[in-house]
């Protein structure tokens, strides 16, 4: 127990509230979610912020709305409640599975989606290319006001956010796509994905692929879109083993990441093996 | 001004830094060691306690969040020294090798048992994802998870 004395954590009971302390708090200070990242700093050799806001006792960051052509999605709810809030919407199958399999039981009860978004050292985060090939948005509140962006654009400035800012909603458009998720652990359960392949798209009426989105998940440092494999996939039907001859084809653009449990070139090489499984997934 | 926390029951309080993991505490403060930490990374369970009921890791607990929540550990399970019956079935399958990874299965499986009389088989080793246990001792572990179900 050798943390030094002068550390707080201050539990914000509104949004409001949380603003303001972390406006106050400058760069010293950061939004607590969930803490499942935040508490394994020691671990990682990284410091602690000398203040933290708990913003889990914030309502509106634990609401999640379903509406005709939009789900809003706090920013503090859980893997678990959001895998269980979504169960029965199919066209979001790929985001469901995402917070229904990652890590284990207990850390999806407390690990939350703003956490698994706002994390920028964080490469396997199965839910950002799960929303990435959802096209979907975010809202960044700050004492000034709110600004909305869409996800793309927030992994290359979650770095540099400025104090004071706060990951309040994901915004996911409805578009009754199919989607699907499929990721490649260690083992079969409890690990962090060597890779994850996300996909949504639609189909027309002889079942050829009409728009697709693919989205890649833990090669790269950050998860991004298969730009070259969605341009292929569109207007033919979905066949899983010619999807995967078309991904081994244009897996060069990938330049994976070392880490001790797996070399860059094997997450690389997984990639059209699980795009076989996602079109697979699919029904095709 | 210390921190007030709820522990098997006992009102307690810590002087620890609020940032503290709630594992630390607990075994420092209070001498509850049961709870171990192991890997302090959310992956091996074996500092698992209940959280208003609910199977959590305390490495990750910062103390000050602990507040106001009810904490049962391992030591709070089973009343006057006797078993609960997750326990004694994991005694009469034998299942305890170095014991390691004992107090975090027992948290889970006697959640487990208390919320999910159906389970299967396959529902325990999904349930028991974040308890690894070095001595892989996991198929007798699993027998008295069936055990304790079928008994129940
Ligand atoms: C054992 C284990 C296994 C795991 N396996 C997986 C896995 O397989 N797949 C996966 O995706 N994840 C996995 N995770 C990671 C987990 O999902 C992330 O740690 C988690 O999503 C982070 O969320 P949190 O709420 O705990 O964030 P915290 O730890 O509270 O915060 C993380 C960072 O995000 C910032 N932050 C949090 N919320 C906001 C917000 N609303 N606005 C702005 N900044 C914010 C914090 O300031 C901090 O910098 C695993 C974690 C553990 C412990
Ligand atoms: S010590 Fe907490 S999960 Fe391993
Ligand atoms: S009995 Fe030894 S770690 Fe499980």
């Amino acid at each position: 127990m050798d943390t030094p004395a002068s550390r707080s954590v201050y539990v914000a009971p509104s949004l409001m509230a949380a603003l303001d302390a972390l406006d106050e708090g400058g760069a010293e200070t950061a939004p607590f979610a969930g803490g499942t990242w935040i508490m394994r700093a020691p671990i990682r050799h990284e410091p602690l912020k000398s203040r933290y806001v708990a913003i889990g006792k914030i309502p509106e960051l634990h609401a999640i709305k379903v509406e005709a052509d939009v789900v809003e999605v706090g920013a503090a709810v859980t893997h678990a409640a959001l895998a269980v809030a979504l169960t029965e919407l199919p066209e979001f199958d790929v985001l469901t599975a995402a917070a229904s399999r990652s890590a284990n039981p207990a850390i999806r009860g407390m690990a939350t989606i703003g956490g698994n978004l706002a994390t920028t050292a964080f490469a396997a985060a199965d839910c950002v290319p799960a929303l990435l090939c959802l096209d979907a948005e975010v809202e960044i509140a700050s004492r000034n006001g709110r600004e909305r962006t869409g996800l793309e654009q927030f992994l290359t400035m979650r770095s540099t956010l400025a104090p004071g800012r706060l990951l309040q909603r994901i915004i996911v458009p409805r578009r009754g796509r199919k989607t699907v998720h499929a990721r490649l652990p260690l083992r079969q359960a409890g690990d962090y994905p060597t890779a994850i392949v996300c996909l949504a798209v639609s189909l027309d009426d002889v079942g050829d692929v009409q728009t697709a989105r693919v989205a890649v998940g833990s090669v790269e440092p950050v998860a991004r879109r298969w730009e070259r494999l969605e341009a292929t996939l569109v207007g033919h039907p979905l066949n899983a083993a010619w999807a995967a001859e078309a991904a081994a084809g244009l897996a060069d653009e990938f330049t994976g990441r070392d880490s001790v449990e797996v070399p860059g070139w094997y997450r690389v090489r997984v990639l059209p093996g699980l795009v076989r499984r996602a079109i697979a997934a699919l029904g095709s | 001004m210390g921190l007030s926390l709820t522990v098997n029951g006992d009102h307690l309080t810590s002087t620890a830094d609020p940032i503290t993991p709630l594992v630390d505490v607990l075994r420092e403060e209070f001498y509850l060691t049961g709870a171990k930490p192991v890997c302090r990374e959310g992956f091996c369970g074996a500092c698992m306690v209940l959280v208003n009921g609910n199977p959590t890791p305390s490495c990750l607990v910062p103390v000050a969040l602990a507040q106001g929540h009810d904490i049962c550990t391992v030591e709070g399970l089973a009343a006057n020294g006797g078993l609960n019956p997750m326990q004694a079935a994991l005694e009469a399958c034998d299942a305890v090798q170095c014991g390691m990874c004992f107090p975090g299965m027992v948290v889970s499986l006697t959640h487990l048992l208390a919320t999910r009389p159906e389970a299967t088989r396959d529902d325990i080793r999904a349930a028991l994802t974040g308890n690894i246990c070095r001595c892989t001792g996991y198929e007798r572990i699993i027998e008295a998870a069936l055990l304790a179900l079928a008994t129940k």
